[in-house]
């Protein structure tokens, strides 16, 4: 199978399924920007929502993004204003890295056989970096040396004029 | 006055499913919270008064398909709508065919909530 083709297909369903999001539980105006392999030295980020998935095909799916918008996106989720980075803001992130993940993962069910899920995994900080040894992600808040050559598919929304990504690891299992 | 109980790892996911209920016009008296399958049992055995469950799949401690098969195996016949990301075909069989009432995938609408639990619970 080529992972090239089946990642262009995924791009549209990270698309469809983080407007659907959008606009029915976080209520905030999204627009797509671009999607892109990116080596993973690229990517820089305060806070990361990480969901994995196993199956014919295994890999993780997660959320990049700022502090400032990881607020505005639990604030307008729970319909109140938070001003600190608590528990409520990485639950929310959770949550929609899962929501994102699940409806994904349904989508890519269909063609490539059932796949389980992980719970949620969220980390925050400063100028976070991500590295993947066998698709393993691990996170440093340094420079690190590229462990994977494994690129990320991240596709970028624009939300309340602030970038983030959506960001697909994938391959498929022996 | 209907108690629904809503199982959910998140919480923030519990208060936003609380507020799509009260949202949509569904009449409901009062909420029981549980982040996992096991603390939901455990609130289900204490309270005889739940008339609702609305349950998430991917949970620590104990999953969603675990506790319906749980609860049935204990026979409890509580009403039990799954609230999940989990949507496809072979996931929704596997929880109707182990005792789940309905099924709702989330992201949702307060309408698409109201379609789902209107079997369940009047409409003002």
């Amino acid at each position: 199978m080529d992972l090239k083709g089946i990642m262009d297909g995924i791009t549209s369903d990270i698309k469809e399924t983080t407007k659907t999001l959008f606009e029915t539980m976080i209520m905030l105006d999204l627009n797509y920007d671009n999607a892109s392999l990116v080596d993973e030295t690229q990517i820089k980020t305060d806070v990361i929502g990480m969901v994995s998935f196993t199956g014919q095909y295994h890999g993780v799916v997660g959320i990049f993004c700022s502090k400032k918008f990881a607020l505005k996106v639990a604030s307008s989720m729970l319909m109140m204003e938070l001003e600190d980075f608590n528990n409520d803001v990485k639950d929310a992130i959770g949550e929609v890295s899962n929501m994102i993940a699940g409806n994904v993962k349904t989508k890519m069910s269909e063609k490539y056989g059932e796949m389980h899920l992980s719970i949620p995994i969220v980390i925050a900080g400063e100028g976070l970096s991500i590295s993947a040894v066998n698709n393993i992600p691990t996170v440093s808040d340094t420079a690190l040396s590229c462990f994977s050559k494994d690129p990320w598919l991240m596709t970028y929304f624009i939300s309340e004029k602030e970038k983030f990504g959506v960001g697909l690891l994938l391959k498929e299992s022996k | 006055m209907p108690k629904v109980l809503i199982i959910d790892d998140s919480s923030v996911m519990r208060k936003m499913i609380q507020r799509n209920i009260q949202q949509s016009g569904l009449i409901v008296d009062s909420f029981v919270e549980a982040g996992d399958g096991k603390e939901a049992l455990d609130k289900i055995a204490a309270d005889s008064s739940i008339d609702l469950i609305l349950c998430d799949w991917n949970m620590p401690n104990m999953t969603g398909i675990e506790f319906v098969k749980a609860l049935r195996g204990s026979g409890n016949q509580t009403p039990i709508v799954m609230c999940t990301t989990e949507g496809s075909d072979a996931k929704v069989e596997e929880a109707t065919g182990s005792g789940a009432n309905g099924y709702i995938t989330k992201p949702f609408t307060p309408d698409q909530l109201k379609n789902k639990l209107g079997a369940f619970l009047q409409v003002k």
